[in-house]
């Protein structure tokens, strides 16, 4: 496509990554700037980083046959082997330009919202996260993506401490204890976040060190070409298990999930969106850039205990989103639900099931971007996203903001039409057909995931109930609220990801075909029906 | 028949250029004793004499020549031809931890010199001078004696900076040091003459062919094996290994804040630079040994310092658990070697972890010091005395900040992050893992508390908080902030000067 206008168009990469990294460490140092202002200057660069990616994203098209469209190679680490080299393929470009939709959108929602603290200081941390989500899925050399991969951490992790909700009430568990409520439940998600997360990248470094070691290059499109080659089956499974490991903490995987309902309900409306839109994707991103393609052996070994461990995330995310009160908290829940899909397509090492696991990634990403904006936009209404308590009517009280509710929550339940629809028929597909690697397990798994729907429907649909016909309100909850429907900002920024949403769904080979060709490529040394 | 060994004066500039400066403070000091208006004279020779030294270092390092100087003649021996072997080398081993000790020294008597320093100029500045001198000497050094003798050189000047601090506390800490230095004097001597005792040899070359034969007796071997482990435990101290470590807290929460940075740069680098020289350059042959000894005690320093290191609420003894952990990490690498062939990759690890160690230590130690001398508390400031620090000192909280991050090894701080990815290495590929696994938790460990801090940083003020007093940065200090700060910076942009350390042949 226009190959003349667009050649030479490398350098796009290193300034998508560069950009958003440079303007955070610039509002971080501009003291003199006002909020708004910031939050201005965060939009606009956001924006144009959405431009940058877009462009990049044509340049590297076409997707077919597969190959990195565009490219940028130079020396940086000689003395470890590791080179600067980011490069964008199908698999990365739904990626990046979903990681940019977000943080634009993440950007204005932070100019619009008057009432935040410290703006100047939350849109540094949202560019530094984008900035090292774009390096993670750009990058095609194992250090580099790690090291990119943890640039996203101690932003985010400000993100939840600094600007995270500190009025949460104090909870007590099924088994009686008590959590602590307010700023120390502040405190504890932001610390679970780092501690989880840290530990698992640390565990991730030794199997991408081995791999490094033993193969002696770092250079993904390299190792990718190898297949494995080069490494024993042991030496790949105990790689393949670190990398899995420290991956699935970040996706994540049931039971090292969490971490993340915590962090996702107390975390800022922009950080939450960012967390499910973009962080979770880097650990599934990771699994299938790096784990499937390197070490394809020792990824077949584990393969059944990942797709039984992604299962057992679906059905204990629904279960638990059955029985959730504080919407937050549920479309938490339903998120280790929904990226349990992912991690079975990816596990079932088939095209289709990886086909799947992208399709599902972005369409999650969506998604849950619009269930946590409305979310939020309620809580700023009520101080509250307890369900009970928001209680009957919601939709007539607040028609705009109840109708955004309500498509999210369709979307969730994976109705054919909308983007969820896809990715999780094509995971469980692929499970089915997942014998090779997934052996015996492949069937018993691709029918629990469905299962897995049917959770979903059963706890969206309660959602749903529950706002439109809700119990009675006790009286006098809502005396001192102004209830005001979804402004037009609002619904500006929620728009752009509800339109996604239905064109995905609608048309879904906007997307399969992008990266149909790289999952081709991705398992060429795998399993090929 | 007794020969003097010729001297190559060039050789041994770094070591000398620091022992000229000493000279030259202690004759002004005799020509116009306690002259107030020749403070600055003191300064300028001492800041000159280590400035020489980082000259000479530089020279060399871009002459590139092999040199080395104090030789014996080789021969033909008993059991065939013998090579010529040098009690001094200049290497890039030498150079490397020559350039970290001599920088490192640099910013702390930078520190210094209007704080503890004002006092007792001559003292100080003859005091640290000497000990860079030891470390330098130390780095070249190739000969059991002189390796001794360097060390010592190194250590108890040390003792004398710390009880500067003229007051009980200093009196306590010195004492502590004094004895911590004499007790690992006591094992290191005995286990130097175990190991010249089992091959006769001085020169480290040597022992290391002795100790490499085909046909060694296991009593020689046993000998050799108790030698290493008491030498490893006399320098054990000097690094603050547990369990030798027990000094450490008190000594550095006692000394004058510039000298924990320099027991905290310069004596570490010392102690390193012991065991490398001796297990290395030594004992290559027993690295099976001595590989297991060192990896355990890496992993339980780094371990017990990052453990302890969470509980802290004082600033300085958070730092000096922390060393203590950091440690542990610079002694990590070497514990992966398993046989001889293995040992240069764990050598250059180990140094490349302490080049951004001592980088990012000095940067967190010149804020605190800073933040010191502007608080009522002085040097029991706690923690909590840095929240709002980005509002009041942007500056300096962002230097100390970066420097927090490096030594988490979290980006921004790529250097730190870096330095344990290379420090790890070596124990994934020699297939150490449950001392690869004990480093990966202790990434976390470590992340929590240095994380903690740097969240101090920008959080808001307290309502207790007093009125803010303005820091007025001597320029003196200002330099070192800054340098230390340009260095992390620069080390992060190109990881590759932490990474590529050492690139040829260990000597």
């Amino acid at each position: 496509m226009n190959a003349e206008l667009l050649d030479g168009l490398g350098w796009l990469l290193p300034v998508i990554v560069g950009v958003p990294l440079a303007t955070a460490v610039l509002l971080l140092t501009w003291r003199t700037l006002s909020d708004r202002a910031a939050a201005l200057v965060g939009a606009v660069v956001a924006t144009a980083v959405a431009v940058g990616a877009v462009l990049a994203a044509l340049a590297a098209a076409p997707f077919d046959p597969a190959g990195y469209g565009l490219e940028v190679d130079g020396s940086w680490i000689p003395a470890l082997g590791v080179r600067f080299h980011l490069g964008l393929d199908g698999i990365s470009v739904p990626l990046v330009l979903l990681t940019a939709l977000l943080a634009l959108l993440v950007c204005w929602h932070l100019v619009r919202s008057d009432a935040a603290p410290a703006r100047r200081g939350l849109t540094a941390c949202v560019l530094a996260v984008e900035g090292g989500a774009m390096g993670t899925f750009t990058a095609l050399d194992l250090i580099l993506f790690f090291v990119a991969f943890e640039t996203v951490l101690v932003p985010m992790w400000f993100v939840i401490a600094n600007w995270g909700d500190d009025t949460q009430p104090e909870r007590s568990t099924a088994s009686g204890a008590t959590l602590p409520g307010g700023p120390e439940a502040r405190r504890d998600a932001a610390n679970r976040f780092i501690l989880f997360t840290a530990l698992g990248s640390a565990v991730m470094l030794l199997g991408l060190l081995l791999v490094a070691l033993r193969t002696g290059t770092t250079d993904l499109v390299e190792l990718t070409e190898r297949s494995g080659a080069g490494m024993s089956t042991g030496v790949q499974v105990v790689a393949a298990v670190l990398i899995v490991l420290g991956l699935a903490v970040k996706a994540p995987m049931w039971p090292l999930h969490t971490w993340l309902p915590p962090a996702h309900t107390i975390a800022p409306t922009g950080g939450s969106v960012l967390l499910a839109g973009v962080l979770l994707k880097m650990g599934t991103y990771g699994l299938a850039r790096l784990a499937l393609p390197v070490l394809p052996d020792g990824m077949r070994e584990i393969a059944p205990v990942l797709g039984a461990l992604g299962v057992a995330g679906i059905l204990w995310g629904g279960l638990a989103c059955l029985a959730e009160r504080d919407l937050k908290r549920l479309v938490a829940f339903s998120s280790v639900a929904h990226m349990g899909f992912v991690l079975l397509g990816i596990a079932s090492m088939t095209p289709q099931g990886l086909q799947g696991a992208l399709f599902a990634n972005i369409a999650h990403g969506l998604i849950t971007g619009v269930l946590f904006l409305v979310a939020g936009a309620v809580k700023d209404r009520y101080h509250t996203t307890d369900l009970v308590l928001l209680g009957s009517g919601l939709r007539d009280r607040l028609p705009r903001l109840g109708w955004l509710l309500a498509f999210g929550a369709v979307a969730g339940l994976g109705l054919p039409g909308l983007a969820g629809f896809w990715g999780e028929i094509l995971a469980v597909v692929g499970s089915w057909r997942g014998e090779d690697a997934l052996a015996g397990l492949a069937r018993p798994l691709a029918v629990l995931a469905t299962v897995g729907t049917v959770i979903a429907a059963a706890y969206l649909l309660r959602v749903l109930f529950l706002l439109w016909h809700g119990p009675r309100l006790l009286p006098g909850t809502h005396a001192t609220t102004t209830e005001v429907d979804a402004t037009g900002s609002e619904v500006a920024v929620v728009m752009p990801l509800v339109l996604a949403t239905l064109a995905l769904g609608l048309l879904p080979w906007l997307l399969l075909d992008v990266t149909g060709p790289a999952v081709r490529v991705l398992l060429s040394g795998g399993v090929l029906s | 028949m007794t020969r003097v060994p010729s001297v190559d004066w060039v050789a041994l500039a770094p070591v000398v250029a620091p022992l000229l400066g000493v000279v030259l403070v202690l004759v002004v000091d005799a020509v116009a004793p306690r002259a107030a208006r020749l403070a600055r004279v003191h300064d300028a020779l001492a800041v000159a004499g280590l400035v020489a030294a980082g000259a000479a270092v530089t020279w060399l390092a871009v002459d590139g020549a092999a040199r080395s100087t104090v030789c014996v003649p080789g021969g033909d021996g008993e059991a065939g031809l013998v090579l010529p072997s040098c009690s001094y080398v200049v290497s890039d081993l030498t150079l490397t931890l020559q350039a970290i000790a001599v920088v490192g020294a640099l910013g702390c008597l930078l520190l210094a010199v209007d704080g503890p320093a004002a006092a007792d100029r001559t003292p100080h500045h003859v005091l640290l001078l000497s000990a860079v001198a030891g470390v330098a000497a130390l780095a070249g050094a190739r000969d059991l004696a002189t390796l001794v003798i360097a060390l010592e050189t190194a250590s108890l000047p040390a003792v004398g900076l710390v009880a500067l601090r003229r007051d009980a506390q200093g009196a306590q800490a010195g004492i502590t040091l004094l004895l911590t230095a004499v007790a690992s004097l006591g094992l290191l001597l005995l286990g130097v003459a175990l190991i010249h005792a089992a091959t006769g040899e001085l020169h480290l070359d040597r022992i290391a062919t002795a100790l490499s034969g085909p046909d060694l007796s296991g009593a020689v071997l046993a000998v050799a094996g108790l030698g290493t482990v008491l030498g490893v435990a006399g320098i054990g101290f000097k690094l603050s290994a547990v369990p030798f470590h027990l000094w450490t807290p008190d000594t550095y929460a006692g000394a004058p804040l510039p000298i924990a940075a320099f027991l905290a740069v310069v004596s570490k680098t010392a102690g390193l630079a012991a065991v490398v020289v001796l297990l290395a350059l030594g004992l290559p042959a027993l690295a099976g040994s001595w590989g297991l000894v060192v990896a355990v005690l890496a992993a339980v320093t780094v371990t017990v310092g990052n453990l302890v290191a969470l509980r802290q609420r004082v600033a300085v003894r958070l730092l000096a658990w922390s060393t203590v952990a950091q440690a542990g990490w610079v002694l990590l690498p070497l514990g992966a070697a398993v046989d001889a062939a293995s040992v240069p990759t764990a050598v250059a690890a180990s140094v490349g972890y302490l080049v951004a160690y001592a980088a990012a230590t000095l940067a967190v130690f010149t804020v605190v010091v800073l933040l010191a001398r502007h608080h009522p508390a002085g040097e029991e400031h706690t923690l909590a005395d840095y929240r709002g620090l980005a509002r009041r000192e942007p500056v300096a909280a962002a230097v100390l900040g970066f420097g927090l991050a490096c030594l988490a090894g979290l980006p921004p701080g790529v250097m730190g992050l870096v330095a344990k990815l290379v420090a790890v290495r070596p124990l994934v590929d020699n297939g150490v893992w449950v001392i690869a696994v004990i480093a990966a938790v202790n990434v976390v460990l470590g992340v929590l508390y240095y994380l903690r801090w740097g969240a101090l940083l920008v959080a808001a003020p307290g309502a207790g908080d007093g009125a803010p007093v303005t820091w007025r940065v001597r320029p003196a200090e200002g330099l070192v902030l800054g340098g230390a700060a340009a260095l992390c910076v620069a080390f992060s942009v190109l990881p590759q000067v932490v990474a590529g350390v050492l690139p040829g042949v260990l000597r």
